[in-house]
């Protein structure tokens, strides 16, 4: 099981980066994640979904370390945060274009930094989307339900735009 | 063909552009698009932050991790793997050979080599608790204390860890077959378990180096140092996947401090 796991080292190193922000520290954190791996490995079902379980554990074992080191805490869950307004904003056609402009700008180290000023539900709901894993999948690494994971994902990328806006060139 | 609000456009554009939405739900959504000027904008900036998130990099672990990772924990399945093919050749030689592994794994127990290969168990096994740590660390005189009355011994520890190294609490565990207090620091993300525990009847390797002043032994197995020394009637062992001389840092420290 943990040899297949293998297989899914550089996606769990893209995210555990992405947590954490320094190569090392993600390196740190991949281990902790097979480490609980190795002692949980009983408890995964051969035949469920081994890429969703190794993510899950991942972002457990971040949430778990992390909280209480961070100088700056990880912030609650998706959910703390004000939704932004579902309906569409009544602006200008011309603040649009801008905004358009800007996000077409930007450079992959605006994305890395604004991505960290997202929660960790949010940050993990776009990157486990972008590393193509299914709803299904990302509501097995979050613990909700599937339902939740489609309106959890445009309330990040909407979030992630308007963060993308101070980061722009 | 219902008539689609812009709640529900704008949580479908995802899976418009990704063609994941059926025929019908794809009309309606082009048919509120064509009449729509706000929806059309949020779905071109949404397709932007899309070109956006692809130019991430697309980072890899280095061959340094895998290699780690797979010496550490693939290896071993591959151990278990052996065990099935036994048992699958017969179970008479299976039961045999599980014979001879408990016969020489029991006895083997008092072998020098043993003593490492249980250390890192007992690592294991801290690590995997529930509760790894029983007090939190408030210094050690505020964990030492926690174990009275907890052990039939007073384990001697006088370094309370630092900014390197800082110590995070305690537990009452198991060192082979005795009680120990297990002594948790941290290195980064890397967990370190200190084990204390009685020192008598057991076998203990001949010592290959010296650290804080004591004769010690390190060993490496499954990717984990141990570091083993005694003093008086008490042993000690160190155990964790830190670098080595990070390792040996942290034992030197402590034998260092705790028999000054």
């Amino acid at each position: 099981m943990l040899a297949e796991a293998l297989a899914h080292a550089d996606s769990l190193f893209r995210l555990a980066y992405h947590f954490t922000g320094t190569e090392a520290d993600a390196e740190d954190l991949v281990q902790d994640t097979f480490a609980r791996a190795f002692g949980a490995a009983s408890q995964f079902t051969v035949g469920t979904n081994l890429r969703a379980w190794l993510f899950r554990i991942l972002r457990n074992a971040y949430i778990d370390s992390y909280r209480r080191e961070l100088v700056n805490p990880v912030r609650g869950g998706l959910d703390d945060e004000a939704p932004p307004d579902a309906s569409p904003p009544a602006r200008e056609l011309l603040r649009d274009d801008e905004e358009l402009e800007r996000l077409r700008s930007v450079v992959a180290e605006d994305i890395e930094a604004a991505l960290m000023t997202l929660t960790v539900d949010a940050r993990t709901v776009v990157l486990l989307d972008l590393e193509g894993l299914t709803e299904t999948e990302i509501s097995t690494v979050l613990g909700c339900a599937v339902g939740t994971v489609k309106s959890r994902l445009t309330r990040a990328r909407a979030l992630l735009r308007e963060r993308l806006r101070d980061y722009a060139r | 063909m219902n008539v689609m609000d812009c709640n529900e456009a704008s949580a479908k554009l995802l899976d418009r552009r990704r063609n994941k939405l059926d025929a019908r739900v794809a009309a309606e959504l082009d048919a509120h698009l064509e009449t729509c000027e706000a929806c059309r904008a949020e779905d071109a900036k949404d397709a932007a932050l899309t070109a956006a998130l692809d130019k991430l990099p697309r980072r890899r672990a280095s061959a340094a991790l895998k290699r780690s990772l797979e010496t550490r924990w693939v290896a071993r399945p591959r151990l278990a793997r052996t065990g099935g093919m036994l048992a699958a050749a017969g179970v008479g030689a299976a039961l045999a050979a599980a014979a001879f592994f408990l016969f020489f794994g029991w006895h083997g127990r008092g072998s020098s080599d043993a003593i490492f290969a249980e250390a890192v168990n007992d690592h294991l096994r801290v690590l995997y608790a529930e509760h790894p740590v029983e007090v939190q660390s408030g210094g050690v005189h505020q964990v030492k204390p926690w174990f009275a009355g907890r052990l039939d011994f007073a384990p001697v520890l006088a370094f309370g860890g630092d900014d390197e190294f800082p110590l995070q609490g305690g537990a009452v565990a198991y060192f082979l077959d005795r009680k120990a207090a297990a002594f948790e620091f941290k290195r980064r993300l890397h967990a370190i378990t200190l084990f204390v525990f009685r020192a008598d009847g057991l076998s203990w390797p001949t010592p290959s180096r010296s650290i804080g002043g004591q004769r010690a032994s390190i060993e490496t197995q499954r990717g984990f140092h141990v570091l083993l020394w005694r003093r008086d009637d008490l042993g000690y062992a160190l155990v964790s996947d830190v670098d080595e001389r990070e390792l040996l840092t942290l034992g030197a420290k402590i034998a260092g401090e705790s028999h000054e």
